[in-house]
């Protein structure tokens, strides 16, 4: 296992910069997701790490060495394909194993035929055969190894995929959205089953997804990337709570984060025209974004700070998301409601809503996140 | 209720029936002509294949199984099976390998490959008698341009080529004259016929194999090409390749164009290219001699369906990838 | 790239191989029989007008016409006069040797009348193939009636004939209706395309049940639905199985040798150039080629067009 960093890598494909200069260390035994829309160039990325395809620029190490224009095969990494990318002729068996005859096998001994019979085939071929075992119950696919991959569902090829991944003891993992093939309920399932098998075997994961969920609950550190840049690398709660870009804050969180125009002048923070409150330290005049999370917004009859009228509502049994009409202003918010407060939003019904400022993350008109601009909450003035 | 249920039970046969009279009707035209074309001739060569009928003659004989007998006892015949089996042995593997090769180089070269894969398609198009008959003129031995090209080569250094010296002392061969030549040249115009053909099907078979298989197989460690094209190609075109050479067996089976261009008379130097197809065209036609030409008729269709049996068991036996 | 050079070096030779047939038949069908006899002259000849012997022969006069010619040539005698005209005759006669050829592959047999045949026979069998076999594709795929399995095994059973092999019965049979050196004849054989059937069967199946339906809600016939709704969804298939059917049929030469023996009128091209051999001696290399060059560029012509098309066409039988 081992450690890998990518620094400053770049690809073209024609006039089409697809990444444009990604740095990124993983650590060993780090699970790292990169997430981002499609087209953003993290499965290029990832193909680029894996040596099936060539960066225009920029380089790769693992494990400390320079493995730039090493073949894949040399490069010892693992992955396993969205497609699955099983050898259809082949059983379960022979294709978990087929990773270790590539390798551990000379050409002459993987004939059919006299192959076996040669010195030293024989242990060799035992040992694939124990790690094949080992390999398959760890993902409990003992019944399954004579089958070929067109009798196996979906939930299955994907587990033989892993396994053929795991087989071997290879520098990193890759996995190229390996969930996106599977129904709902499975994905959530094997979401689980891949984290635990990332704790068990203690290696170093890089899993592409472009669904925040997986991201979110199977990695040490997610790099949401976009149009070929990493916009911010940092643990999924930081990345929630703490984005660094107005584009990372819409990205992760569903329903997507609300963004309301605010104006700094002087040191008032105005929204609508309406005085928010107060900065304590000087920040330039000018238009912000202010990004409330849905369940920053509260309910509220006394003093809201916006009204609004409820122009649809999703109800999920455990929670409620109601999306608000701003009385006056063309824009909707997204509110994240306990079933309690179901009788209060009603479709039509006129609402006011709060929220504390403490809970609003800051951006600029760039949509970079102002940390420095904080403000003093001052109800209190308002009401006075 | 009940009442419209028993009405829509009562109503459903008749609808179903409605239907099946439908479907006969518009199937009747093509099972009459099935029977009529196919299925009748099939009963009639059988038939005659017991018989010593002729064309003209009010009737027949039943001769039991001399017909068959003869088939098998007669050195003409004899030297049709050889003729045809010859062709068939020689042009199927050759016309299969290179319309495999053919195709794995063509795909590899991406778009420009298409030049190639457009002229070497060209003579499954072509009219083959047609261009039977401009290979004969290219194989005239002295005013064709094979042996003139040849010619060209004595007294230069190519002359270190067995062939070559031996055509410069004593003269080029004959071609289609030379009883050990003749075979050849057919076997050769049809793979030049047909090898187009087998590397189009390929071609087809290639776009249908998963990209994702070969960088996994990059993954597992298959670094030469050899090793991609046994662990992903070939198992790929396994369909492909079952179909291309059942296909190319009938087709190398039913071999008459080049032969009766050729020689019209008599399947060629020493009968060494008498192949079937011309043997039921010389015997049952030509000659009149019907029961003769039926037997090898059954024969030969019994080897075709032979063969169309194994190719379709193949298939099925083999599990697809979903 | 220096793997590429390689591959481009076989694919090359390969390309040499396979065309050298087609570059020798233009190059004859260009050249005179001079050059053609001894391999001068490169790919167009030399194009030196040329004296046309037949033609020149055809005009050699007789005493009649000597003595009709010859107040013309007041003073000569007969012999000088006809000398005049025999020259006069050859210089008449002398073409270029390109037009030579080509007018005569009209001239000498009705080739024409050949490439008409051709196409009657081609355009009629795929016809009549469609209009047999898409009603019973359509019942098989998209109508529910006792006896369906047995029907489509029928189909599949008779995939294994291939016609070819069963044309002495059917010649026998012709022949005893007296329809040998008909039409009829050439065509009767190929009109039942059970390929054809089981293609058109199979992409039935992919069309969706609702199409029809919603067909039989508007009052339409089952028939009506065959032509009016199947087969214009079917066009792209059909239009493979017609390139399919019309190059199988306009370069099929073993039938029509086998019905038609007589009449040139009845003569598909393949015997039209068939017969053009027997009869031509060596001095006809340069027509005959041109022959070969016409009935085999149609489609060579059609192909390099829309070579996708024909490809998709030629290879249907491997969709099985």
């Amino acid at each position: 296992m081992a450690g890998l960093s990518i620094s400053s890598v770049t690809k073209r494909f024609g006039e089409t910069e697809v990444l444009k200069g990604v740095t990124l260390d993983v650590a060993d035994a780090e699970f790292v997701s990169l997430v981002g829309p499609s087209g953003c160039g993290k499965s290029t990325l990832l193909r680029i790490i894996a040596g099936l395809e060539d960066p225009t620029s920029g380089d790769i190490a693992i494990d400390g060495k320079a493995v730039t224009g090493t073949r894949a095969a040399d490069r010892n990494l693992s992955m396993v394909f969205q497609s699955y990318a099983l050898y259809p002729h082949l059983t379960v068996a022979e294709n978990i194993a087929v990773p270790l005859r590539m390798r551990s096998l000379s050409a002459v001994q993987r004939l059919p035929l006299i192959g076996p019979f040669l010195p030293g085939a024989k242990e060799q071929r035992s040992e694939i055969a124990t790690a094949v075992q080992s390999a398959t119950e760890m993902l409990e696919i003992g019944p399954l190894l004579d089958r070929k991959p067109g009798q196996l569902s979906g939930g299955q090829r994907q587990r033989v995929a892993l396994g053929r991944a795991l087989v071997r003891d290879p520098a990193a993992f890759l996995l190229d959205e390996p969930l996106s093939n599977l129904d709902a309920k499975l994905r959530v399932q094997t979401r689980a089953e891949i984290a635990q098998l990332h704790r068990r075997l203690k290696a170093t994961f890089i899993y592409v997804t472009h669904d925040q969920v997986e991201a979110m609950t199977m990695s040490d550190r997610i790099a949401v990337m976009m149009g070929g840049e990493i916009l911010q690398c940092d643990a999924p709660s930081v990345i929630y709570e703490d984005p660094s870009n107005i584009r990372v804050a819409e990205f992760i969180g569903s329903p997507k984060i609300n963004i309301l125009p605010v104006e700094l002048a002087n040191t008032e923070m105005t929204l609508f025209g309406r005085v928010l409150g107060y900065i304590t330290e000087a920040a330039q005049a000018g238009i912000y974004q202010l990004g409330l999370r849905p369940e920053a917004l509260k309910l509220t009859q006394a003093a809201p700070v916006v009204t609004g009228t409820v122009a649809h509502m999703e109800n999920l049994g455990s929670e409620v998301y109601a999306q608000i009409a701003l009385a006056n202003q063309t824009s909707r918010v997204t509110l994240r409601a306990a079933p309690a407060e179901r009788r209060n939003l009603r479709l039509g019904a006129e609402v006011g809503l709060g929220f504390s400022l403490k809970d609003g993350l800051i951006f600029d008109a760039d949509g970079k996140r102002q940390r420095r601009v904080e403000v003093a909450v001052t109800h209190e003035r308002e009401v006075a | 209720m009940a009442e419209i249920d028993a009405s829509i039970a009562a109503r459903k046969p008749q609808e179903v029936n409605r239907q099946a009279r439908t479907a006969w009707g518009l199937a009747t035209p093509a099972l009459a002509l099935m029977f009529l074309i196919l299925l009748v001739p099939v009963v009639v060569a059988g038939v005659l294949s017991f018989t010593n009928y002729s064309l003209g003659n009010s009737g027949f004989d039943w001769v039991g199984f001399k017909n068959f007998d003869r088939l098998f006892s007669r050195s003409t015949y004899e030297k049709m099976f050889i003729a045809t089996f010859t062709y068939v042995v020689v042009v199927v593997p050759i016309s299969v390998a290179l319309g495999l090769g053919a195709a794995l180089l063509v795909n590899s070269l991406g778009r420009i490959g298409d030049v190639y894969k457009t002229i070497y398609f060209l003579p499954v198009m072509a009219t083959l008698l047609a261009m039977a008959i401009v290979w004969e003129f290219m194989l005239h031995p002295t005013i064709g341009v094979i042996n003139q090209t040849f010619e060209m080569s004595c007294g230069t250094i190519l002359e270190v080529i067995p062939f070559l010296a031996n055509g410069c002392a004593d003269g080029f061969p004959l071609w289609l004259g030379d009883r050990d030549y003749a075979i050849w040249v057919l076997c050769f115009i049809g793979i030049w016929q047909g090898f187009g053909f087998n590397m189009v099907l390929y071609l087809a078979g290639l776009t249908a194999v998963h990209r994702e298989l070969y960088h996994a197989a990059e993954m597992d460690g298959a670094k030469s090409a050899w090793e991609r094209f046994r662990l992903v190609t070939w198992p790929a075109l396994g369909p492909t390749t079952v179909f291309v050479v059942t296909i190319s067996c009938i087709r190398a089976f039913q071999v008459f164009d080049t032969v009766e261009a050729f020689w019209p008379q008599g399947g060629g130097p020493n009968k060494s290219t008498y192949v079937m197809m011309f043997a039921i065209f010389e015997k049952g036609v030509q000659q009149n001699l019907i029961g003769i030409g039926s037997a090898i008729t059954m024969l030969f269709l019994v080897f075709v369906m032979f063969l169309t049996l194994i190719q379709r068991w193949l298939v099925e036996r083999k599990v697809h990838y979903g | 790239m220096t793997r590429d050079i390689w591959k481009h070096l076989i694919l090359i030779l390969g390309a040499i191989i396979v065309l050298a047939p087609f570059y020798m038949m233009l190059s004859y069908s260009f050249k005179s029989p001079g050059e053609i006899d001894r391999g001068t002259g490169g790919f167009f000849g030399a194009q030196e007008m040329m004296v046309d012997p037949r033609c020149v022969k055809l005009r050699d006069p007789n005493r009649d016409e000597i003595a009709a010619a010859a107040p013309q040539y007041p003073g000569r005698s007969d012999s000088e006069i006809r000398n005049a005209i025999m020259a006069q005759a050859e210089i008449d006669c002398s073409t270029r040797p390109v037009v030579f050829n080509y007018t005569k592959a009209f001239i000498e047999a009705p080739l024409l009348r050949y490439l008409l045949n051709g196409l009657i026979v081609t355009a009629s069998i795929f016809f009549i193939q469609v209009l047999v076999a898409l009603p019973a594709a359509y019942a098989l795929a998209k109508l529910k009636f006792w006896g369906r399995e047995a029907v489509f095994g029928l189909v599949l059973f008779c995939l294994l004939i291939p016609v070819h092999a069963i044309a002495l019965p059917l010649y026998i049979m012709l022949a005893k209706v007296g329809l040998t050196n008909t039409y009829v004849a050439l065509v009767v054989p190929w009109t039942i395309s059970v390929f054809g059937i089981f293609l058109m069967r199979q992409f039935f199946m992919t069309v969706p049940d609702d199409l029809i339906d919603a067909a039989r809600m508007d009052g339409m016939t089952e028939l009506a639905i065959v032509w009016r709704v199947m087969l214009p969804t079917a066009i792209p298939a059909l239009l493979a199985f017609a390139i399919f059917s019309i190059v199988a049929h306009w370069n099929d030469y073993f039938w029509p040798r086998i019905v038609v023996t007589g009449s040139r009128d009845l003569f598909t091209p393949p015997l039209g150039l068939r017969e053009f051999k027997g009869d031509a001696d060596g001095s006809f290399f340069g027509p005959m080629m041109a022959t070969a060059t016409i009935i085999v560029m149609p489609l060579i012509v059609a192909f390099l067009v829309a070579q996708r098309r024909f490809i998709e066409g030629i290879t249907l039988s491997g969709m099985k």
